[in-house]
């Protein structure tokens, strides 16, 4: 149990749970933000190890939310993981353009998706872990 | 028959057969070009004079042997039994006889020569062929002569059979100027030569007459055609003939434009371009050139016409004139835009649906795949092996579920041109490995055996691995929905001789099979073949529709073999990798000539746990200035991005001139701002290269080693990692 701390912003309740569900089961401590203003206050608030970031959400686009991420001195080093329902195509690039270290599109493959999670916090894989997933 | 022959002339070397003018075998003669050559009126007058001077009797037959008109210069005999058996009309004109007729005219057509025969009166005449080439046109018949003196007795036979009186007879044959054997055969031979060139010249005459005809046809016919301009120019350009529909098209009367240019008919700036020139050039070269464009007319207006020039060579080969055929295609042209547009429009517009649709399909399909797969994997509780099999069912429904999704999105792709392509060197065995850890959870699910078949020693392919997964995927899960349980998918791999450069992948099942009309059908959009009664198991029928466009967007090939009850296999071909055709264009003579090539590698270690793609895109911006163009080439991405980002540079130089290029590689990294989190290693491998062998070979030789180097290279790092 590493006890890092993950954010999700999403402006989907059902997804939220279900994803809150799977990290905090993977040993992570999960905040949670629905819209882009509550997301940078609960960002620098938090100071999160990692942000996972959808797209389209009430009160701003995850583009901006991913530019004022890395704008801020406290959030900048911290790696963001785009989630969303838009086309990888062309979004794909834009995200890691921006400074996203990875793109996936809904629905992702759990596995895939948190080895990525793993990734970018640097850890390394257990075998055990891996085998629980 | 009674008749025998006498002899014939057939030796070639005393009589050699004029060489004919045209190639008449290979004419067939109609009917009505036999009774021309034939004509009577003209042949009359060589016949009457030949009869009158050799003193015989001369007819035209037909190759049959039947009389042609009438028979000049009839001798007394002859006339004398004729006139008393006025129904008499034997087959050969000329011999008395009532029995079978001689044949005189079929061996004189079938040996080409003149053949001598004598009838039962001791009458006697020759039979001179008349061939145009190889075919029988018919014969000239001459004699009705004795060859000696007349004999009693057979003159009395035949003047019992024709009821004549003998003494009259005798009296008669007595008086006739006989001619010798000797001197009708030789009068014969001259015969043969003067009805050759008579036919000859006859030959040619008609068909002079007839082309002349032609031409005037076909003159009037080219004038009159009014929705086509059609023209003539003279070798450089110049207009030479102008029909009805080029004044009416391009508004110049004939007078005014022949003579002049036809580069008068070209906007400003294609003749800036120099286009009239380069059509010419290339109609001149190819011997046709189709071309379409702005063409100005007389008033200005222009109007966008297909052209085809098509070149017209004399006789030596030499180009003599050039034809042009022009149709103003403005209105069309308009027409297929705008159907275009309104098409492109209209996908568009279902693109957007699809997406916002797609979009929409994604969020709460995303929450429920969270939920099952949280209980799937025991997160919220431990489960029943019931509980357990029947969300297995749930997980498999919802990644089906995702896939007709991202169907759907690709489909309105195809019709907005939008499906897309990223090749890149990838290796086609570790694809397949991908794929089959990827579906053995759904085979097992079914049970079914999925097996790979695959050689380990593939060659790499030039494609987008992502879309050759997508391939592959469709085929396996389709080979998995239609195989019965136990039975068995396998991926495989083939080579085809005819496919050079071209790499085959198949994927087999023991399914219910496909049958031979719908092996081509299952490839159209939105087709679903309905399985021997079974309800078949969900899908668009996208699949394979979907399929195909991503292989033909390869530049390859898909198919299926199948046979009912046995079972289907589906191929499809991707472009082998070919480093040979990316160097081609700095592998020559000149570039060469140093003697050597380098294959330098850049290794780049991020500080960071993984390369951002957006960064390796930067550095390959930056490595692309210090490369010297048309002299090195960088190579594109040849390993998927992890910790190691390596370039490779294929440099026309020995190693001082590659450590050039390493040192503005070192230079250039350093302004580049994002330096601070990479590790930059410029490693590099010197190849002589011997000049003296002969070309392409030897470049093949070299991209072959080049292409080794590069994956020990990536070996190496591979294990780095």
């Amino acid at each position: 149990m590493s006890g890092k701390k993950i954010l999700i912003i999403d402006d989907d309740q059902p997804l939220l749970l279900g994803l809150t569900t799977r990290l905090k089961a993977n040993g992570y401590s999960v905040v949670t933000a629905a819209d882009a203003i509550s997301a940078l206050t609960v960002a620098r608030k938090e100071l999160p190890d990692l942000i996972i970031l959808d797209l389209g959400l009430p009160g701003g686009d995850g583009f901006l939310v991913l530019e004022r991420i890395r704008s801020l001195a406290d959030l900048a080093a911290t790696p963001v993981i785009v989630l969303s329902a838009r086309d990888p195509a062309g979004n794909r690039k834009r995200s890691l353009d921006a400074g996203a270290v990875a793109f996936f599109q809904k629905p992702p493959d759990n596995h895939e998706f948190l080895n990525a999670i793993r990734q970018a916090l640097g850890e390394t894989i257990a075998l055990s872990a891996f085998l629980k997933t | 028959m009674t008749s025998e022959t006498l002899g014939r002339v057939e030796d070639a070397s005393e009589n050699p057969p004029q060489p004919a003018p045209y190639t008449i075998e290979a004419v067939e003669l109609s009917p009505s070009l036999r009774a021309e050559l034939l004509d009577l009126e003209a042949w009359g007058e060589i016949l009457t004079t030949y009869g009158r001077t050799m003193g015989v009797a001369v007819a035209l037959t037909d190759a049959q042997g039947r009389l042609l008109g009438e028979t000049h210069n009839a001798q007394p005999v002859w006339k004398l039994m004729h006139d008393a058996a006025p129904g008499w009309g034997g087959g050969c004109p000329f011999c008395v006889t009532s029995g079978l007729p001689c044949t005189a005219v079929a061996e004189a057509l079938h040996a080409g020569g003149v053949v001598m025969t004598r009838d039962q009166a001791g009458l006697t005449h020759v039979a001179v062929p008349l061939l145009l080439g190889k075919q029988p046109l018919g014969a000239i018949i001459a004699g009705q002569v004795f060859d000696r003196y007349p004999e009693p007795l057979p003159l009395r036979r035949a003047a019992k059979e024709f009821h004549v009186a003998p003494q009259q007879l005798w009296d008669v044959a007595r008086k006739q100027r006989p001619v010798s054997g000797a001197s009708l055969r030789a009068s014969g031979d001259l015969l043969c030569a003067l009805g050759h060139a008579f036919l000859q010249q006859r030959y040619a005459a008609i068909l002079e007459t007839r082309l002349a005809e032609t031409n005037g046809h076909f003159r009037l016919l080219v004038e009159e055609v009014r929705d086509y301009a059609l023209f003539t120019m003279d070798p450089i350009g110049r207009v030479t003939s102008w029909n009805c529909g080029a004044e009416r098209l391009l508004g110049y009367a004939e007078a005014e434009i022949v003579g002049r240019n036809f580069s008068c008919i070209f906007t400003p700036e294609d003749i800036r371009n120099r286009v009239p020139e380069s059509q010419l050039h290339e109609a001149m070269q190819a011997g046709r050139a189709e071309n379409d464009g702005w063409r100005v007319p007389a008033n200005r207006k222009q109007f966008w016409a297909d052209v085809n020039i098509t070149a017209l060579l004399g006789d030596a080969g030499a180009i003599r004139s050039f034809a042009i055929i022009m149709q103003d295609t403005t209105e069309r042209r308009r027409i297929a835009a705008l159907l275009e547009e309104t098409r492109l429009e209209r996908g568009r517009l279902q693109e957007e649906f699809v997406s916002h649709v797609s979009h929409e399909l994604r969020t709460p399909l995303t929450a429920i795949y969270f939920f099952i797969t949280n209980l799937f994997d025991g997160l919220l509780g431990d489960l029943t092996p019931e509980q357990h099999a029947t969300l297995a069912l749930a997980v498999d429904n919802i990644k089906q579920l995702k896939d007709m999704v991202s169907d759907l999105l690709d489909i309105t792709r195809v019709e907005t041109h939008k499906l897309t392509v990223e090749p890149q060197y990838a290796s086609p065995v570790k694809l397949v490995a991908e794929v089959l850890s990827t579906c053995l959870t759904n085979a097992a699910l079914k049970n079914i055996n999925l097996c790979s078949g695959i050689a380990p020693d593939l060659p790499f392919v030039w494609a987008d691995p992502a879309r050759v997964r997508q391939i592959l995927i469709n085929l396996i899960d389709n080979g998995i929905k239609f195989t019965p349980e136990g039975g068995t998918v396998t991926v495989g791999s083939r080579t085809f001789p005819e496919t050079h450069g071209f790499l085959c992948l198949s994927v087999s099942d023991t399914g219910c099979g496909i049958s031979p009309e719908n092996c081509e059908r299952i490839f159209e959009r939105l087709t679903q073949i309905k399985s021997g009664g079974e309800t078949s198991r969900g899908g668009l029928g996208l699949g394979l529709f979907i399929s195909k466009e991503l292989v033909l967007r390869h530049g390859g090939r898909i198919w299926v073999e199948s046979r009912m009850g046995l079972g289907s296999t589906f191929y499809f071909t991707l472009p082998v990798f070919s480093l040979a055709r990316l160097c081609a264009p700095v592998f020559k003579t000149a570039t060469l000539e140093l003697g050597c090539v380098t294959l330098m590698a850049l290794d780049v270690v991020a500080v960071e746990a993984v390369i951002q793609a957006d960064l390796l895109s930067e550095m390959r911006t930056v490595l692309e200035r210090c490369i010297r163009p048309g002299q090195d080439v960088l190579l594109p991405a040849m390993s998927d991005t992890g910790p190691i980002g390596s370039f490779f540079i294929v440099a026309c130089a020995c190693d001082s001139g590659s450590s050039v290029i390493a040192s503005r590689i070192r230079r250039e990294l350093q302004n580049f701002d994002r330096t601070s989190k990479l590790k930059p290693a410029v490693s590099s491998t010197m190849l002589q290269v011997a000049l003296g062998e002969s070309g392409e070979e030897q470049f093949d030789k070299i991209a072959a080693r080049i292409e080794q180097l590069i994956q020990a290279h990536l070996l190496d790092k591979e294990s780095l990692k």
